[in-house]
C-alpha cells in the first residue's frame, strides 16, 4: 500500500448503513411559497413567446427548405464556385441559421429569467 | 497492423483520462452525474463528443454514397435537436433535480408505474443505439486489419465497460470532452488533406457526378456479407488470386468473404434494393430512400425523427444533469449547436469524394467503411497509411464516447430505476449490459448503422419527447395520460420496426411510413397524452410541480444542498457533511 492512499474512516455502523440498500424517502408534493409562485408564473409566461418564436423559425427552416428544393430542381444546375446551389443550400444555410436561432433564444430566455 | 497502431493509443488515452477521474468517485451521484459540477463549455464538448457517434463519423458519408446528397439532411436533424432541446427542455429538465428520465417522470407526476415504463423505454432506445455502435466498431476493425468481425466487437466492449466500471460519469465527462477535440481534428485534417491531394480531376468529378455505370479501372471488391448481384449480360471477373470467374446474366449470389476483381470498362451490376450512386436521383438534395416518389415526406420523416428524438435521447439528457444549474444547462445546449455545426460541415466532403473514389463499396453494402477506405485510394504510400490510421482512430473514438454514455444510461435504468441498488451493483450492471449488447451485435453485421440509429431516434421522439415537452409546459398532464402516451408511442414505433425487420416487403407510401414511423407515431403519442390527460383531473399540486421547473435556482441555500454549486470552494469534508444532511 502506498503511503498516500486515502482511506475512508467510518464507524462500523456507518459501513453497515452504506452496505444496506438505501430506501428512497417518501415522495412529497412540491410546494412553492406565494412569492415564488408569482415569480415562476411570470417567468413561465415570459418564456413562452420567445420559445414559440424560436420553434416556429426552426420549423419554417427545416420543413420549408425541402419543399423549396423540391420545387426548384433547376438549382441543381446553378453552380456557385463549381458546386451545385442545391448542395450548398443543405449545408451552408441550415447550420448558420440554427446557430443564430439558438443564440437569439438563449439571450431572450436568460433575460426573461432575470428577477424584476 | 494499422488497426493496432490506430486503436491502441485511443484505448490507452481513454483509460488514462478516465482513470484521472477515479479518485473523485465516492457516491452514486458522483458515478452517474459527476456530482453536477461541470462548466458549460466542458460539458458541451462532452455532449458533442458523446453525440458524434460512429453514425456521424462514418455513417453519414456512407449514406451519401448509398442514398445520395439527401443524406446530408441527417446531420441537419441531429443538430436541430439541440436547438429544440435548448428551447424546450434543457433548463427545466436540469431544475427538476432528477438524475435520469424515469426520475424526471416520477418527480413531475409522482407515478411509479410511469417510472418503470420510462426505464423500459430507456433500455429499448439504448439497445437500438448501442448495437449499431458495436457493429460499426467491429466492421471497421475487421476491414482495416483483415481480422474477424467478432474480435472488433469484443475489444470494443471490454474497453468501454472497464473504463465505465472504474470511473463512472466523472471519467466519462473528461473522456468525452477530450474525445470531441480528438474527433474534430481527426475528421477535419484528413478532409483537408484529401481535398488537396486528390487533384483537380477528382475534385471536378466530385461536384459533377456521373452515374456509376462502368468500372473505370480494375476494381477489387471485398464482399464481407452475402450479396445478390443482378447482371444484364454475362461477365467474367477475377478472383483475388487471379483465376477467372464467369458470371452468367441474371441473378448471381456472391458468398460471404469473397473478393472479386471487376475489369476496367465492365458494366456495374445492380444490387437488390439500391440504385447506383451518381444518377439524377442521387444528385437531388432530398431523401427518397425507397424510390417511393415522395421525396419531401421522406426528408421530413428523417428530420422529425432526428430532431425530436435528440430531445428524448436518455444519454444526452443525462449529460445536462452534470451542469450545476438550469442556466448552464441551457448554455451547454446552445454551445453544442455551434460545436456540432462545425463538425457537420465535413461529412459532405467525404461523401462526395467517396462517390468518385470508392463507389464500388455500394456493391458490397459496406458503405459505412467509405471514410476509412479513402486515404489509401489517394496515396498508397506511408502518408495514406497514416491517414487511414488517423481516421480509424477517430472512428473508434466516436464509437467509444457514444457507447460510454449509453452504457451508463442502461446501467442507470436497471440499477437506479428498475432494481434500486448501490454503487457496487451499478458497476456490475455496466459489465453485464455490455455483454448483452455484444451478443445482440454479433448477428447484426448486415443491418445499416444509419437505419438502426434512426430507429433509436424514432422511439425516443415518440415516447420521451412528448413526455418531457408536455410535462414541462402543460400543467394539466396527468400520470395516466403520460403512461398512455408513452405506451402508444412505444407500441407504434416498436411495431413498425418489427414489421420492417420481419414483415413482408412493401413499396410506395407505406414503405416510408413503416421504415420511418416518426411522422405518425409522434403526433399519435402527443394526441394520446393530451386526450387521456383531459379525461382525468390533474392533482392539486401539478401547477406547482410544473412552475417549479421554470423557477431559477436560489443562489446560496439551494433546495438540494449537496448539489448546489456554492460549496465547491469548501473542503471535501464539509461537502460530504452537507451532502449527507441533504439526503
Amino acid at each position: 500500500m502506498t503511503p498516500h492512499r486515502r482511506i475512508a474512516v467510518t464507524s462500523p455502523q456507518t459501513r453497515l448503513a452504506h452496505a444496506r440498500r438505501r430506501h428512497r424517502t417518501a415522495w412529497r408534493p412540491p410546494t412553492l411559497d406565494p412569492a415564488e409562485t408569482r415569480q415562476a408564473q411570470r417567468v413561465y409566461r415570459a418564456q413562452r413567446i420567445p420559445a414559440l418564436t424560436a420553434l416556429a423559425a426552426l420549423a419554417a427552416l427545416l420543413f420549408g427548405l425541402p419543399v423549396l428544393l423540391d420545387l426548384t430542381p433547376t438549382w441543381d444546375d446553378v453552380r456557385v464556385l463549381g458546386i451545385p446551389l442545391s448542395w450548398i443550400a443543405i449545408v451552408a444555410v441550415p447550420f448558420p441559421a440554427m446557430v443564430a436561432i439558438s443564440r437569439w433564444q438563449l439571450r431572450r430566455a436568460e433575460r426573461a429569467e432575470e428577477p424584476e | 497492423m494499422i488497426a493496432l497502431f490506430a486503436v491502441a493509443p485511443v484505448v490507452l488515452l481513454t483509460l488514462l483520462v478516465g482513470l484521472r477521474g477515479v479518485a473523485a468517485v465516492r457516491t452514486t451521484s458522483d458515478f452517474l452525474v459527476a456530482s453536477r459540477r461541470v462548466s458549460p463549455l466542458l460539458n458541451s464538448a462532452a455532449v458533442s463528443g458523446e453525440y458524434l457517434s460512429a453514425a456521424s463519423f462514418l455513417g453519414v458519408a456512407g449514406l451519401v454514397v448509398k442514398d445520395g446528397m439527401g443524406a446530408l439532411w441527417y446531420p441537419v436533424g441531429f443538430t436541430a435537436g439541440y436547438v429544440a432541446m435548448l428551447v424546450l427542455v434543457a433548463a427545466p429538465m436540469r431544475r427538476s433535480g432528477a438524475v435520469t428520465v424515469p426520475d424526471f417522470a416520477e418527480a413531475r407526476l409522482a407515478s411509479t408505474p410511469l417510472r418503470k415504463l420510462a426505464a423500459v423505454t430507456v433500455l429499448v432506445i439504448a439497445g437500438l443505439y448501442l448495437v449499431p455502435q458495436f457493429r460499426t466498431a467491429g466492421l471497421v476493425l475487421s476491414v482495416v486489419s483483415d481480422g474477424p468481425y467478432w474480435v472488433g466487437v469484443v475489444i470494443a466492449a471490454v474497453v468501454v465497460s472497464v473504463t465505465l466500471a472504474v470511473g463512472g460519469m466523472r471519467a466519462a465527462t473528461y473522456v468525452q470532452a477530450f474525445q470531441f477535440c480528438f474527433k474534430l481534428v481527426l475528421f477535419i485534417v484528413p478532409a483537408i488533406w484529401l481535398l488537396l491531394q486528390v487533384g483537380p480531376q477528382v475534385r471536378h468529378e466530385a461536384v459533377h457526378p456521373v452515374e456509376f455505370t462502368h468500372f473505370t479501372r480494375d476494381t477489387p471488391v471485398d464482399f464481407g456479407l452475402e450479396v445478390t448481384l443482378l447482371l444484364d449480360d454475362p461477365l467474367t471477373v477475377q478472383s483475388a488470386t487471379g483465376a477467372p470467374i464467369p458470371i452468367p446474366a441474371g441473378e448471381y449470389r456472391v458468398s460471404e468473404g469473397t473478393t472479386l476483381v471487376f475489369p476496367a470498362g465492365a458494366p456495374v451490376p445492380g444490387v437488390r434494393g439500391g440504385a447506383a450512386p451518381g444518377g439524377p436521383d442521387w444528385q437531388r438534395p432530398l431523401l427518397d430512400p425507397h424510390d417511393a416518389g415522395h421525396p419531401v415526406l421522406g426528408t421530413w420523416a428523417v428530420l422529425i425523427a432526428t430532431m425530436l428524438g435528440t430531445m428524448g435521447l436518455p444519454h444526452v439528457l443525462m449529460r445536462f444533469h452534470t451542469s450545476p444549474d438550469g442556466r448552464s444547462a441551457r448554455r451547454t445546449a446552445a454551445i453544442t449547436v455551434g460545436l456540432l455545426s462545425v463538425f457537420y460541415l465535413f461529412p459532405g466532403i467525404y461523401g462526395t469524394l467517396a462517390k468518385v473514389l470508392v463507389p464500388q463499396l455500394y456493391l458490397s453494402g459496406a458503405t459505412d467503411t467509405a471514410v476509412v477506405a479513402l486515404p489509401s485510394q489517394v496515396d498508397d504510400g506511408l502518408t495514406g497509411t497514416v491517414f487511414t490510421g488517423l481516421l480509424t482512430a477517430g472512428a473508434f473514438a466516436a464509437f467509444l464516447a457514444t457507447s460510454l454514455g449509453l452504457l451508463l444510461v442502461v446501467a442507470g435504468a436497471i440499477s437506479h430505476d428498475l432494481v434500486p441498488g448501490g454503487l457496487a451493483r451499478l458497476r456490475f450492471t455496466v459489465v453485464a449490459a455490455a455483454a448483452v449488447v455484444v451478443l445482440l451485435a454479433l448477428p447484426s453485421a448486415r443491418l445499416d448503422a444509419g437505419v438502426l440509429v434512426t430507429w433509436g431516434f424514432t422511439v425516443a421522439a415518440a415516447t420521451f419527447c412528448p413526455l418531457l415537452v408536455l410535462g414541462i409546459w402543460w400543467s394539466r398532464l396527468t400520470a395516466a395520460g403520460a403512461i398512455a402516451g408513452v405506451a402508444a408511442g412505444l407500441a407504434g414505433t416498436a411495431g413498425a420496426i418489427a414489421f420492417a425487420l420481419f414483415g413482408p416487403p412493401v413499396s410506395g407510401l407505406p414503405a416510408i411510413l413503416i421504415a420511418q414511423p416518426a411522422p405518425w407515431a409522434v403526433p399519435l403519442a402527443f394526441a394520446t397524452m393530451v386526450g387521456v390527460s383531459l379525461l382525468g383531473r390533474p392533482p392539486a399540486w401539478s401547477q406547482a410541480a410544473m412552475l417549479r421547473l421554470h423557477l431559477r435556482e436560489r443562489r446560496d441555500t439551494g433546495r438540494d444542498p449537496g448539489h448546489s454549486s456554492s460549496p465547491t470552494r469548501r473542503s471535501s469534508a464539509t461537502r460530504r457533511v452537507i451532502r449527507r444532511l441533504g439526503r
